[in-house]
């Protein structure tokens, strides 16, 4: 990924949710553009392939215990940074519940299900967001979420997940305006990609992974690394200085009408 | 024009869910309303409060205005505490989980949903962060709704008002303080009453000629925030 070179040299990001899937990936993207990445995992033993990407791009990992659900470690994590390195320039808030793939049966299910989505996409996106604000402030930083077109347009199958994912939408564009002042950047990016989930249905249910790459104009699905990648970097860098408030979406042209 | 259709007003304690069901009985309509101190993220007693009043028949129509009040106080967000954040962004997320489900367990086939919101989430407001991020989680989830619903002819569509029409409804001597929100700009209509507005579109989507319409936004705001 040339195009990213140097893009984010000598600043220092830290990426939830980075063990795998679109959080390796984006990771690794922010390795190629020089940055120094701070791979928030809630297993540290699970992180090593995601080092391995980074540090092959270029980039300097840093692997961190972080479970956003529990705030001393999400705060550990962003002082470890800051003691390590003197800055931090960006927070990617890529974390989702365990249960973010699994079908939600509304009528019937609990509260405890749904806290399940809010502790990691709701509570840690405004956790993260005051830890991370004194260095961001400094920095001029970025703070980026992952969403998903399914915030967007809602989902049948996953209504919790659809809905804490619309929540950082809204969070963003109100702390986008609130932040502003301080120019911090707040932005969400809407990916469709390849996750962990789906690589295992192209194993045991190759047609429906078919059917859903024949929705996309583009006609495949997103890589993390080399699709959804750039354009977080690009969101956090500072060739994105006047952008603020926004979801990108990135899925190959599948959601036009987002 | 009174409706026979039956009528739930969640969020019926005050504000724009309070004048609706005031003005929607008025007319003679048929309505069930929640005690106010009801806790609405308790599925047990919203289940068994609804029980009581539906007995053995079903529900036509469901209103959802219900947020709540902290939700409404401008702090910047990092002045909460996390018990500020849960009250003033995630209660009103869980209370509108709670009331939409157990809402369904006693709506009738083709029944209406209706979920009243203020417009802020749309452009997002400085010092109102908790209450944009709960109002964009519940239009989105009563997306998913519709599409889950949509078997039983149950449409769900969300209607946004003006802020201050949301808070206050009709009444004006209301001490509810209402949040500046100078980034919304002007209304493109002169001023009119947000209730009256709000009611026709409620009797426009409970008619068979809207049965085809769910997952919907109506922004009746007077024409403050007109959406890409």
């Amino acid at each position: 990924m040339s195009g990213l070179n140097g893009l984010m040299e000598g600043r220092v990001v830290l990426v939830t949710g980075a063990a795998a899937g679109v959080g390796r990936g984006v990771a690794a993207a922010f390795g190629s553009a020089g940055a120094i990445v701070g791979i928030g995992v809630r297993r540290p033993e699970a992180a090593e392939e995601t080092a391995a990407a980074v540090a092959a791009a270029g980039g300097t990992p840093v692997i961190l215990k972080c479970d956003v659900t529990d705030a001393m470690q999400s705060a550990a994590a962003i002082e470890q940074l800051i003691r390590e390195f003197g800055r931090l320039d960006a927070v990617v808030h890529n974390a989702v519940s365990g249960r973010s793939s699994e079908a939600t049966d509304f009528e019937n299910t609990t509260l405890d299900e749904w806290e399940d989505h809010a502790s990691v996409t709701v509570r840690a996106t405004w956790r993260l967001a005051v830890q991370a604000y004194p260095h961001l402030q400094k920095s001029q930083g970025a703070y980026l979420h992952m969403s998903s077109p399914a915030g967007i347009e809602g989902s049948e199958r996953a209504p919790f997940y659809s809905a804490v994912k619309a929540a950082q939408r809204g969070f963003v564009r109100a702390l986008a305006r609130e932040w502003g002042p301080d120019h911090i950047r707040v932005n969400s990016v809407a990916p469709l990609a390849i996750s962990p989930a789906l690589e295992n249905m192209k194993i045991l249910e190759p047609e429906r992974v078919k059917r859903i790459e024949g929705l996309v104009p583009l006609g495949r699905l997103g890589d993390p690394e080399t699709d959804i990648g750039p354009p977080s970097v690009f969101l956090c860098s500072d060739e994105a200085r006047y952008v603020t408030g926004q979801t990108l979406v990135v899925s190959g042209g599948r959601f036009t009408s987002l | 024009m009174a409706s026979s259709a039956s009528t739930l007003v969640i969020g019926s304690g005050s504000g724009i869910g309070s004048s609706i069901a005031q003005r929607l009985r008025s007319r003679g309509d048929s309505i069930i309303e929640f005690a106010p101190t009801l806790d609405l993220t308790n599925a047990e007693a919203v289940g068994e409060s609804l029980r009581s009043a539906v007995g053995s028949g079903t529900i036509d129509r469901v209103v959802l205005a219900a947020i709540d009040p902290s939700a409404f106080r401008s702090a910047p967000i990092t002045s909460l505490t996390e018990a500020e954040w849960d009250q003033a962004a995630e209660y009103s997320m869980r209370a509108a989980f709670v009331s939409l489900q157990q809402a369904h367990a006693v709506l009738a086939d083709g029944g209406r949903v209706i979920v009243l919101l203020p417009t802020v989430a749309a452009t997002g407001v400085a010092g109102l962060v908790p209450l944009c991020t709960a109002v964009e989680t519940i239009r989105v989830m009563a997306k998913a709704v519709a599409r889950r619903w949509g078997a039983r002819s149950i449409t769900v569509n969300t209607i946004e008002v003006e802020l201050a029409a949301f808070l206050l409804g009709d009444n004006d001597a209301s001490d509810a303080e209402v949040p500046m929100v100078p980034v919304l700009g002007q209304p493109a209509l002169p001023p009119a009453s947000a209730v009256d507005d709000v009611i026709g579109l409620i009797d426009m989507l409970a008619t068979p000629a809207a049965g085809a319409i769910t997952g919907g936004l109506l922004v009746a705001d007077r024409g403050t925030v007109m959406q890409p």
